[in-house]
């Protein structure tokens, strides 16, 4: 199949697999989207370097999932490489491994670790946060391969007295394996500078999003996403801090010399399940809907509140590790918990600000923690008169018509209540 | 409107406790009619009448609670020594099911569910009556379950570790020690070195038992069916394990008798199975009973429901109190190949254990919907097994009868492809070599 690509960046027109098409299709409207914004372009290029280029696999340490402190990763001296799943192809590479009712990130990251030609080199480390089924299970498959592991066993209940400890003492496990793994000893100065670059990293980031919200007249929902998604697909953390920044300063100049856009379409919360660069279906669903994406709240999406004062940043190297896993541990909203806190706060914090008119709540097949999460949540948010959309899919497409029309009716629905809400004060 | 609600409701009682009790009669009164069962059988079957048909709670001396277990990790002993008794809630009930289907995710196990729908029915005393329920985190179903149950009764959660190292036990040990505080803030009676050890012997017991029943199995085939034996494994999880104990005593004696008189319960060669993948739970006890309708015989199990549940002892090297911790610790996570350890090569080793002690000639890998860590071991279990010859089925079925005719089929088909097997081989499937 001939596909038209972006003409800035290296990409060439070219035959593609299932694999590729989702890339470019999904990179192609992000920058359709976004043309006018050049310094968006650096983060789609690094998407597609991701996807298509060199990795460099020399005694890599592999991050499954995105609820690792990468700091103690960074700490050793070694580069972090996420596989964050979001590809409908590598889901579809593991489909002879995983059973019918695994969910769709697992089945995408057990795909990539099969990437012909681009999987991890054998002597890679990989880190796995035991935080579901299938999370466990696939360790138990790399292990027979005979890979590397790191086992990192959350500890699911909070109220656990000691939960943190435990947790604590597995960050200082991961520590030393990956210090072994690099040859590199954590000190108290390696630790202090990955702090500090992990910190700036996730301050830039508040401050985009931030930035950006409800501004879709300068950047699209979806790529405020991939700004979001590229912390892990980046090869320079250093180096996507200072894009970050140098975008947030471009959105502010745009936005002294162009007026927010009257009339803005119903801003809803997407929660649920993670949406994962490739498969921006959702996002793209919901502009298509007329949606506005106000907020994303998923696993990770506290992880930008994880940052470090400097006047924090005493003590010994144990002592510094043992307040990255206190803070890490405060803000894991991941289906390990046997109940998702983090998660309820965040929305309730959200729905308490009054920002958003609905919640499109995302449960990808398989997922089903998030259905259970739902079941405390949809209560506690009509509480507040917002209404909740349950939207259940898998990273297929075939289902994107069902959604779009379901979305539509959520759309209508939400506008009649703007409406209804200005009849009440009138 | 409140007339009007509490008379829905009642009617809605009253049509779940007719189609439970229907059901559970009928799963009951088919396994007292399944032909060659030993004697003594009568206490176990009143066991599960008594909970599932009569809806009464556990019999227990007067004065003493009960706490609700589930997995096979919660140490019983424990629970003796705080002076209650414990009853593991793990169900098998299609009406409970349809209840919970309703009440949680879509997605979830029907053992879930099942617990669910009694949860919120209220109208089963074994789960009403407990003054706490243990649940080990042991999948993802599990543990989203102990949150639902923490809303409506006393709840402590156990994290199993996913590995089986040395500071995973310890961990579990410190775990088995707040469990040890908790029980005895529930019940008010202390645990001491005493009443632990005595805890120690009722399990002890039981598991003798167990062990002098799977022995006699293994001395003459076609000694008992399958399902009769998953009977008696149910019955344990709503009989103190002295009482159960003594129960199964009596079969071992019977079946003593049996060997002696040379009396199996068929004199054809039926196909041998083992059963093994998700708990066979009473009433949902249809996969054996219909494998023994089709001209098979369970000839073994591997199942948390089943010998499983039971079979592993604790060993105390240590006899301080700390030392018997360790032992329950030590108990259930070392040898337990329960899927949801990341590593269960175990699993592997210990099914083809059981094929080699119970000449197995063909394994049903039973999965229920949505129970995604067995499901996952599947694939790897069928490479192994059948790099030995032996054939593997797995049959995915949910707790309701809508399936019966396609698992007969499917289940019938599986028996004649192994009857055909041996025929030319008949003489040499026995001596197998692993």
């Amino acid at each position: 199949m001939e596909v038209a690509v972006m003409d800035h960046t290296n990409i060439k027109t070219r035959s593609f697999g299932c694999y590729e098409k989702e890339y470019v299709d999904s990179l192609n409207q992000l920058y359709s989207e976004n043309a006018e914004l050049p310094g968006f372009r650096w983060f789609l290029d690094t998407a597609y370097a991701w996807a298509f280029g060199e990795q460099d696999r020399k005694r890599e340490v592999v991050l499954l999932g995105t609820m690792i402190p990468e700091e103690i990763v960074i700490a050793a001296g070694a580069k972090p490489r996420w596989l964050i799943g979001g590809s409908l192809g590598t889901a579809a590479w593991s489909d002879d491994l995983v059973p019918r009712d695994a969910d769709p990130v697992s089945r995408s990251i057990l795909g990539y670790l099969h990437r012909p030609g681009a999987a991890p080199g054998p002597e890679a480390l990989y880190i796995v946060p035991l935080v579901n089924d299938s999370m466990r299970k696939i360790a138990y498959e790399l292990k027979s391969q005979g890979r590397k592991l790191c086992l990192i066993d959350v500890p699911p209940d909070r109220k656990d007295r000691y939960a943190e400890e435990k947790y604590a003492r597995q960050m200082k496990e991961l520590c030393a394996a990956v210090s072994r793994h690099t040859g590199t000893r954590v000190t108290k100065n390696t630790a202090v500078s990955a702090m500090r670059r992990v910190s700036a990293a996730r301050t830039a980031l508040q401050k985009f999003l931030e930035q950006s919200r409800g501004r879709a007249e300068l950047i699209s929902d979806a790529a405020r996403l991939l700004v979001h998604n590229s912390y892990y697909l980046a090869d320079s953390i250093d180096e996507w801090t200072r894009r970050v920044e140098a975008l947030s300063r471009e959105l502010a100049g745009r936005a002294l010399c162009q007026n927010r856009k009257t009339g803005s379409p119903p801003a809803v919360l997407l929660a649920g399940s993670p949406v994962r660069f490739p498969n921006y279906k959702v996002p793209f669903l919901v502009r298509d809907a007329g949606l506005a994406v106000a907020d994303c709240v998923d696993e990770a999406a506290l992880k930008p509140c994880i940052s470090y004062k400097r006047s924090s940043l005493r003590g010994s190297r144990d002592q510094l590790i043992q307040m990255i896993a206190a803070k890490w541990f405060r803000h894991d909203a991941s289906s390990a918990n046997i109940r998702n806190d983090v998660m309820f706060e965040m929305v309730e914090r959200i729905a308490k600000q009054g920002s958003v008119e609905g919640v499109v709540w995302h449960v990808l097949k398989g997922q089903m923690e998030y259905d259970f999460e739902l079941d405390r949540i949809e209560p506690m948010l009509s509480g507040y008169g917002i209404p909740v959309f349950r939207l259940e899919t898998d990273y297929q497409y075939q289902d994107v018509e069902q959604l779009r029309i379901r979305l539509e009716a959520f759309s209508e629905m939400l506008e009649q209540n703007r409406y209804r809400r200005v009849a009440r004060v009138s | 409107m409140d007339r009007d609600a509490d008379k829905r409701k009642e009617r809605q009682d009253r049509r779940f406790i007719k189609r439970e009790t229907q059901t559970a009669a009928k799963y009951l009164r088919r396994l007292r009619e399944l032909p060659g069962a030993p004697e003594g059988m009568e206490p176990f079957y009143q066991a599960l009448e008594r909970i599932y048909v009569q809806l009464q709670a556990v019999e227990r001396e007067a004065g003493r609670k009960t706490v609700g277990t589930y997995c096979v990790m919660t140490p019983p002993e424990l629970v003796y020594a705080a002076g209650a008794v414990p009853v593991k809630l793990c169900s098998g009930d299609y009406t409970a099911f349809s209840v919970g289907d309703g009440v949680v995710a879509r997605d979830a196990c029907p053992l879930v569910k099942a617990v669910a729908g009694f949860q919120q029915t209220g109208l089963m005393p074994a789960y009403a009556d407990c003054a706490l329920m243990v649940v080990p985190v042991t999948c993802d179903c599990k543990k989203k379950i102990a949150g639902l149950l923490a809303d409506q009764c006393e709840v402590m959660t156990l994290h199993v570790p996913a590995s089986r190292e040395d500071v995973d036990i310890e961990d579990f040990v410190t775990q088995l020690y707040v469990l040890m505080e908790k029980l005895e803030e529930v019940t008010g009676s202390r645990i001491s070195y005493q009443s632990l050890a005595e805890g120690f012997g009722k399990v002890g017991y039981a598991q003798y038992e167990l062990s002098e029943f799977i022995r006699l199995k293994k001395e003459m085939l076609y000694l008992i069916r399958g399902s009769h034996a998953m009977a008696i494994m149910n019955a344990a999880s709503y009989m103190p394990a002295d009482v159960w104990g003594e129960a199964l005593g009596a079969v071992n004696q019977s079946l003593r008798k049996k060997i002696a008189q040379k009396e199996a319960v068929t004199s054809k060669k039926l196909p041998r199975i083992l059963l093994t993948g998700s708990p066979v739970v009473f009433p949902n006890v249809k996969i054996p009973l219909l494998v023994e309708e089709a001209g098979g015989i369970v000839a073994g199990d591997e199942t948390c429901m089943g010998e499983r549940g039971m079979w592993d002892p604790a060993v105390i090297t240590d006899d301080s109190f700390d030392g018997m911790i360790r032992a329950l610790a030590n108990r259930a996570l070392r040898p337990c190949p329960c899927p949801s350890f990341a590593d269960n090569a175990r699993r592997i080793y210990r099914l083809k254990q059981l094929i080699q002690e119970n000449r197995i000639q063909g394994v049903i890998y039973h999965v229920l919907r949505g129970c995604l860590v067995y499901d996952y071991e599947y694939k790897r279990i069928e490479e192994e097994l059948g790099s030995l010859g032996i054939p593997v089925i797995r049959l995915e079925s949910d707790y309701n009868e809508e399936d019966i005719e396609q698992l007969r089929i499917r289940i019938e088909a599986f028996i004649e492809l192994i009857k055909l097997k041996q025929a030319p081989e008949k003489a040499r499937a026995a001596e197998r070599s692993f």
